[in-house]
C-alpha cells in the first residue's frame, strides 16, 4: 500500500531549480511515468521520493504521512538500477536473499518471501542459475524480485531498459507491464522514450524544466495534450505544429494548429508537395512541404508515392488541436 | 556512455547538508586532524625553532632550551655564503637537468614499446621494472663494484677495443659524477616507464584510431592526441623525479661518499656530512628548512599545473 | 569509384567465427544499412571496411582496388564511432580541421573548409568552445562533421544514434540521410534498430550470427522476408510466426496451428507453393498490421493480455507471454473484452519451411 504525493515540492542546486513547486500524487498500486527531456528533472523526483535529496520546500506525503524528514532506508521503497546491479557470482536465488540475509530475517520467512516473489515473476525455474547464464528479460525478473521480497511500499526505476537493443526493448517494456500488474505495488518509472512511456504508463508526468505541464492517462495526453509542448513530446514522428490558415477547418484565434502525422490526409491533388516517402511497411511516412512549412503524413500500407509528387493535404478539423499563444491549448 | 538525463548527484553543496551534519563531520575527522598537526607541523615548527640558534647536541642542553643559544639568522646569513652549499646545490642541480630528461625519454619510448602486444612481454616487463626494486644500497655497492677501475666496466671496454682500459672512474671528479648519473638513469627510468605507460594505456583506443582514419601518422598521432592527454600524468611523473632527485643521496653515497673532494656532493650528502661531521644542528636545520620551502614551491607550482 | 565489394569474407577470432563467408556489393553513392543485433557480425564487417580489423579470408575491394593490406589511414573513408571519439582535449574547430592540418592543407583551406563544414551542421557559434562538456547531439554533429570535411567517398557510421535520445534519434535520422544525399558519397551504416535501416537506407543487409541473411530494399525485406529470422526482425513488432502443419480442408489447403485451431484457408498461390516444398510442418507467418477482428467464421481465437496504446497506434499483445501473437489497430480503439477472434489478410499471409526457417514462396 502506497500513494506518493508530492505537495509543492522544490529543490535547487545551487542556482538550478531541478524540482519546482511540483505537486502530483501517485495512486496505489500505479504504474507511474515521469517523462521529459533531459535536465527536466525526473531523475531528481526519483531521489527526492527515494529519500536521497531533501526538499528545499514542500512536502512529501507516502500514505498521507510526511517523510520529507525521514532517511531513505526507514522510506523502504526499492530502486532497481539501469544496470540492474545482480550480483554476478551468486546464483538468481542468492541474489533475491541476499537483502533479506542482509537483515538476518528467519529462514523459513525469507523461504515464504523467496517462493512467493518468484511465484509471482514466474522464475522458480530460474533461480538456480547465475546471472550470465540468463537472458536480458530474466536477469529484469530476478532484478525486481530482489527489490520485491523487501517488501517495499514502492519501487522505482531509472530508464532500466535503455541498454538494450531496440528490438528487445519493445519486447522489455510489454514484460515490465506485465510484471508489475501481477507483482502490483505502485512503480514509479522514469524513461526519455515517449513510446516506452506510454506503452506501459497507467498515468503519467511530462515535465519541463523541473515543473509537471501534465498529468494523465498516456492516451488522454496524446489525445488533449494541454500545451503544444506537451502535443510535441507524444507521438512519433512528432505532431505537425502549422500556422493557422494551412489547413482549411482551423479556429481562427489560434496561433498554432497541431495535427498528427496520422490525421493529415494526402489526396491526389494541388498544393503540397512530396519531399520524401519512407516506407516501413506496415506505414508509410511521408514530408510533404506546403506553403513554406515542412510536415509529415503517416498513411496506413504502402501507398506509392514518390518525392516530387504534387499531392493536396488535409485533416479533420475534429481531429486538430489549437494552441493559442505561449502554446497552451484553446479552450471549447 | 549512456545518456539520458541521469546526471550524477550533484556535489552536496552547503545548502543541501544540514548544518548539523557539518559540525559532526568537523568532529568525526578531529583525531586525524589533530594527527597531521604532530606529524607534519610539529616537526617544522621544531626546525624552525632549532635554526634560529646555535644549538647542537653537544651543547649540554636538551632541545627545548635551545634558546639561550638564540642567535637569530645568523644561520640563514652564513647559508647564503656558503660556497661549498651552493655547489652542491648547483651539482644537484646539474644531476637533476641530466637525469630527468633521459629517464622521462628512456621512459616514453620504453613504455610506447609496451603499448602493444608482441611475444615475452610479460617477461621484459618484470625484467625492466626490476632496478626499481633494487634496495639503493644494494644498487649503490653493485654500481661501486660496478665502476672499479679493474671492474666489469672496463673490463667490457677493454674487451670492445682490443686492449686493457684503465678508466679511474670513480676517483675522477667528472667521470664519478657521471657515473652516479648512469646508476640513477638505471634505477629510475623503469618508475617514468611504469607511470608513462599507465598514462598511454589510458589514451582512448577510438581516439587514436579516428585520428589514424582521418590521415594523422604515428608522430601526429603521439603529438596531437597521446601527448595532450597525458599532460597530467607526465608533470607528475616528472614532479616526483625532480624532487627525488633533489634529494639524491643512498646509492651515490655508497657509490663515492660525495667525493673525489666534493665532485658528487648533492645537497643531501652535504647536509649530512654537516649533521655528522660538524654537529652543528641548527646550521643544518636552517638549511633543510631553506630546502623544504624550494620544494615546496616546485611542488605546488606543478599541482597548479596539473589543475588546469 | 568508390562502389565496395566484399568477396568471401570471412572473419575468426580464435576458435569464434564472426563472419561467415559474406558477399556484398554496396553501389557507389548507396547508402547500405548493415541491420542485426548485438554479435551479428555487423560491426565486425564494417571495421574489415574501415581497415581497423584484417579479414581473415576473402577480399575487400573499393571499385576495383583490393583494399586488404592497406592501412586504415590510406583507405580514404570516413568513420562515425559510436562514442563519436572526439578530441574533447581541443576546441570544435580543432576537431573539425584536424585531418585537414593533419594532412598538410594550406592554412587558407583549412580555414575555410572548416568554416564551411561548421555553417552546413550548425556549429559555427560553437567553433571555439572546448568540445568537452557540448550535449551528445553537438558531439555526433562534430563526429560526422570532422569525418565529412575530408569529403571521402566512403562514409562508415557505427550506430550513431544508439547513444542520443529518443526525440533527436527521430530529428537525426532526417537530417543524415539529408546529409548523405548532399555529399553523394557511398555510406554503410551499422544499427540494431530496424526503424533506422528503414527510414534511412536503400538497401538492408540483414544479418545473424556472423551470416547475411538478406539483402534489399526496406519494402523487400519487410513484405519478402527470406527467412524467419529477417521476418521477425523486420516490422515492428516483428512479423507473427506461428508453428503449424499443413492441413486440408473443405475448403482448400489451410495450416492445422494446434490449439489455435486451423487457420483460414490460404491463398491458391501460397496453397500451390506449400505442396511443392514437399514437408507438412510450417510456420505460419503474418503481419500484425495486416489482422483484422472478425465476428464469425475462420479465425485465431486469443485472450487479450495486454494493449498498448501508443498514440497512432495500439498493439496488442494475445495468448501466452511465451508465443504471444501480436496485432496492431491505428488510432485507439475501443476493444471488446476477454477472448478475440482475429484474421490475417489472405495477402500478408507468409509460409516459411519449420526445420530451415526459409521462406516458402508463392507465385
Amino acid at each position: 500500500m502506497a500513494e506518493i504525493t508530492f505537495r509543492n515540492v522544490t529543490k535547487r542546486y545551487g542556482d538550478t531549480l531541478a524540482v519546482d513547486d511540483t505537486s502530483f500524487t501517485v495512486a496505489d498500486n500505479e504504474f507511474f511515468c515521469l517523462f521529459g527531456p533531459p535536465l527536466s528533472g525526473k531523475t531528481t523526483i526519483l531521489r527526492l521520493i527515494l529519500g536521497l535529496e531533501v526538499p528545499d520546500e514542500g512536502d512529501i506525503l507516502i500514505d498521507g504521512r510526511s517523510v520529507t524528514r525521514i532517511g531513505p532506508a526507514a522510506r523502504n521503497i526499492a530502486m532497481v538500477f539501469q544496470n540492474l546491479a545482480l550480483f554476478p557470482h551468486m546464483t538468481a536465488e542468492q541474489n533475491i536473499r541476499f537483502p533479506l540475509a542482509e537483515r538476518r530475517m528467519a529462514e523459513a520467512q525469507i523461504r515464504a518471501r523467496l517462493a512467493d516473489a518468484a511465484g509471482k515473476l514466474h522464475i522458480g525455474h530460474i533461480l538456480h542459475k547465475f546471472p550470465a547464464q540468463l537472458s536480458g528479460g530474466e536477469r529484469q525478473r530476478v532484478a525486481i524480485a530482489r527489490a520485491l521480497v523487501r517488501d517495499p511500499v514502492a519501487y522505482l526505476m531509472d530508464d532500466p531498459i535503455s541498454a538494450l537493443d531496440a528490438r528487445l526493448r519493445e519486447e522489455a517494456r510489454v514484460e515490465l507491464k506485465r510484471m508489475q500488474r501481477e507483482a502490483g505495488r505502485t512503480l514509479i518509472y522514469v524513461t526519455h522514450d515517449q513510446e516506452e512511456a506510454m506503452s506501459v504508463a497507467d498515468r503519467m508526468a511530462i515535465l519541463e524544466h523541473g515543473r509537471i505541464r501534465q498529468v494523465g492517462a498516456p492516451v488522454a495526453l496524446y489525445d488533449g495534450p494541454a500545451s503544444a509542448y506537451v502535443a510535441g513530446l507524444l507521438g512519433s514522428p512528432a505532431i505537425n505544429l502549422l500556422p493557422p490558415g494551412l489547413l482549411p477547418g482551423a479556429r481562427g484565434d489560434a496561433v498554432q494548429v497541431g495535427v498528427r502525422p496520422e490525421d493529415v490526409t494526402v489526396t491526389p491533388g494541388e498544393g503540397a508537395v512530396v519531399t520524401g516517402v519512407e516506407p516501413l511497411g506496415g506505414y508509410t511516412v511521408l514530408t510533404i512541404e506546403a506553403e513554406g512549412q515542412t510536415l509529415r503524413a503517416m498513411l496506413r500500407g504502402q501507398p506509392a508515392y514518390a518525392p516530387g509528387q504534387n499531392v493536396a493535404i488535409g485533416a479533420d478539423p475534429g481531429r486538430m488541436h489549437f494552441f493559442g499563444p505561449g502554446g497552451d491549448r484553446l479552450a471549447g | 556512455m549512456s545518456v539520458t538525463d541521469t546526471p550524477p548527484a550533484p556535489p552536496p553543496t552547503a545548502a543541501s547538508v544540514p548544518a548539523d551534519a557539518v559540525r559532526l563531520g568537523h568532529w568525526l575527522t578531529l583525531p586525524a586532524q589533530i594527527l597531521i598537526l604532530f606529524i607534519a607541523v610539529f616537526p617544522i615548527l621544531m626546525q624552525l625553532y632549532i635554526s634560529l640558534t646555535d644549538w647542537s647536541p653537544l651543547s649540554g642542553r636538551p632541545w627545548p632550551r635551545a634558546w639561550e643559544l638564540w642567535n637569530g639568522f645568523a644561520n640563514y646569513a652564513d647559508l647564503m655564503s656558503d660556497r661549498r652549499l651552493w655547489s652542491a646545490v648547483g651539482r644537484t642541480a646539474l644531476v637533476m637537468i641530466v637525469c630527468v630528461p633521459v629517464q622521462f625519454f628512456l621512459g616514453l619510448g620504453l613504455a610506447m614499446l609496451f603499448v602493444d602486444d608482441f611475444r615475452g612481454k610479460r617477461l621484459f616487463y618484470s625484467i625492466l621494472i626490476m632496478p626499481m626494486m633494487v634496495v639503493p644500497a644494494v644498487a649503490g655497492y653493485m654500481f661501486f663494484m660496478l665502476f672499479q677501475s679493474g671492474g666489469p666496466i672496463n673490463d667490457i671496454f677493454g674487451t670492445l677495443i682490443g686492449r686493457p682500459v684503465v678508466i679511474a672512474w670513480l676517483s675522477d671528479p667528472t667521470l664519478a659524477l657521471v657515473a652516479v648519473m648512469i646508476a640513477d638513469i638505471w634505477q629510475w627510468t623503469p618508475l617514468m616507464f611504469l607511470i608513462l605507460l599507465a598514462g598511454l594505456v589510458g589514451v582512448p583506443d577510438d581516439q587514436m584510431k579516428a585520428a589514424t582514419l582521418l590521415g594523422a601518422n604515428a608522430w601526429q598521432r603521439f603529438r596531437t592526441i597521446a601527448l595532450p592527454r597525458m599532460k597530467t600524468i607526465i608533470i607528475i611523473a616528472l614532479a616526483i623525479r625532480v624532487i627525488e632527485n633533489f634529494k639524491i643521496f643512498d646509492t651515490l653515497y655508497i657509490m663515492t661518499s660525495g667525493g673525489p673532494g666534493v665532485a658528487t656532493e648533492t645537497i643531501s650528502v652535504y647536509i649530512y656530512k654537516v649533521t655528522t661531521q660538524d654537529l652543528i644542528w641548527g646550521y643544518v636545520a636552517a638549511i633543510a628548512l631553506v630546502i623544504l620551502i624550494v620544494l615546496s614551491v616546485v611542488a605546488v607550482l606543478a599541482m597548479r599545473r596539473m589543475a588546469r | 569509384m568508390s562502389a565496395i565489394r566484399l568477396e568471401h569474407l570471412v572473419k575468426r577470432f580464435g576458435s569464434f567465427t564472426a563472419l561467415k563467408e559474406m558477399d556484398l556489393t554496396i553501389g557507389d553513392g548507396e547508402f547500405l544499412a548493415l541491420l542485426g543485433p548485438s554479435g551479428c557480425g555487423k560491426s565486425t564487417t564494417m571495421n574489415m571496411i574501415a581497415g581497423m580489423e584484417a579479414p581473415s579470408e576473402g577480399r575487400i575491394l573499393f571499385g576495383d582496388r583490393d583494399m586488404v593490406g592497406v592501412p586504415m589511414g590510406r583507405r580514404g573513408v570516413g568513420f562515425v564511432f559510436q562514442n563519436y571519439a572526439i578530441f574533447t582535449h581541443m576546441t570544435v574547430r580543432r576537431n573539425l580541421d584536424y585531418g585537414l592540418r593533419m594532412t598538410g592543407r594550406p592554412a587558407v583551406e583549412v580555414r575555410q573548409r572548416a568554416e564551411a563544414m561548421a555553417a552546413l551542421l550548425n556549429l559555427t557559434p560553437l567553433l571555439e568552445r572546448p568540445a568537452a562538456g557540448l550535449s551528445v547531439n553537438i558531439l555526433q554533429r562534430i563526429a560526422i562533421g570532422r569525418s565529412a570535411v575530408m569529403e571521402p567517398a566512403i562514409f562508415l557510421l557505427d550506430e550513431p544514434l544508439s547513444n542520443v535520445d529518443a526525440a533527436f534519434r527521430a530529428v537525426m535520422r532526417t537530417e543524415l540521410k539529408a546529409l548523405q544525399r548532399q555529399f553523394g558519397q557511398t555510406m554503410v551504416y551499422v544499427t540494431h534498430d530496424q526503424l533506422e535501416a528503414m527510414t534511412m537506407a536503400d538497401r538492408i543487409a540483414v544479418m545473424d550470427h556472423g551470416v547475411l541473411q538478406q539483402v534489399g530494399t526496406p519494402l523487400e525485406v519487410y513484405n519478402a522476408p527470406a527467412n524467419t529470422f529477417v521476418a521477425r526482425f523486420i516490422g515492428s513488432p516483428g512479423m507473427n510466426l506461428l508453428p503449424g502443419r499443413l492441413a486440408e480442408t473443405d475448403r482448400g489447403l489451410a495450416v492445422d496451428l494446434g490449439e489455435l485451431g486451423i487457420s483460414p484457408p490460404l491463398p491458391d498461390a501460397l496453397a500451390a507453393a506449400a505442396h511443392g516444398a514437399g514437408r507438412p510442418e510450417v510456420t505460419y507467418g503474418f503481419r500484425p498490421e495486416e489482422v483484422h477482428l472478425v465476428e464469425t467464421g475462420p479465425a485465431l481465437r486469443l485472450p487479450l493480455i495486454l494493449a498498448e496504446r501508443i498514440g497512432a497506434r495500439t498493439i496488442l499483445h494475445l495468448g501466452r507471454a511465451e508465443d504471444a501473437v501480436r496485432a496492431v489497430f491505428q488510432g485507439n480503439p475501443v476493444l471488446p473484452e476477454g477472448v478475440l477472434a482475429i484474421a490475417p489478410d489472405p495477402a500478408s499471409l507468409r509460409l516459411f519451411d519449420a526445420v530451415t526457417g526459409a521462406a516458402i514462396r508463392g507465385g
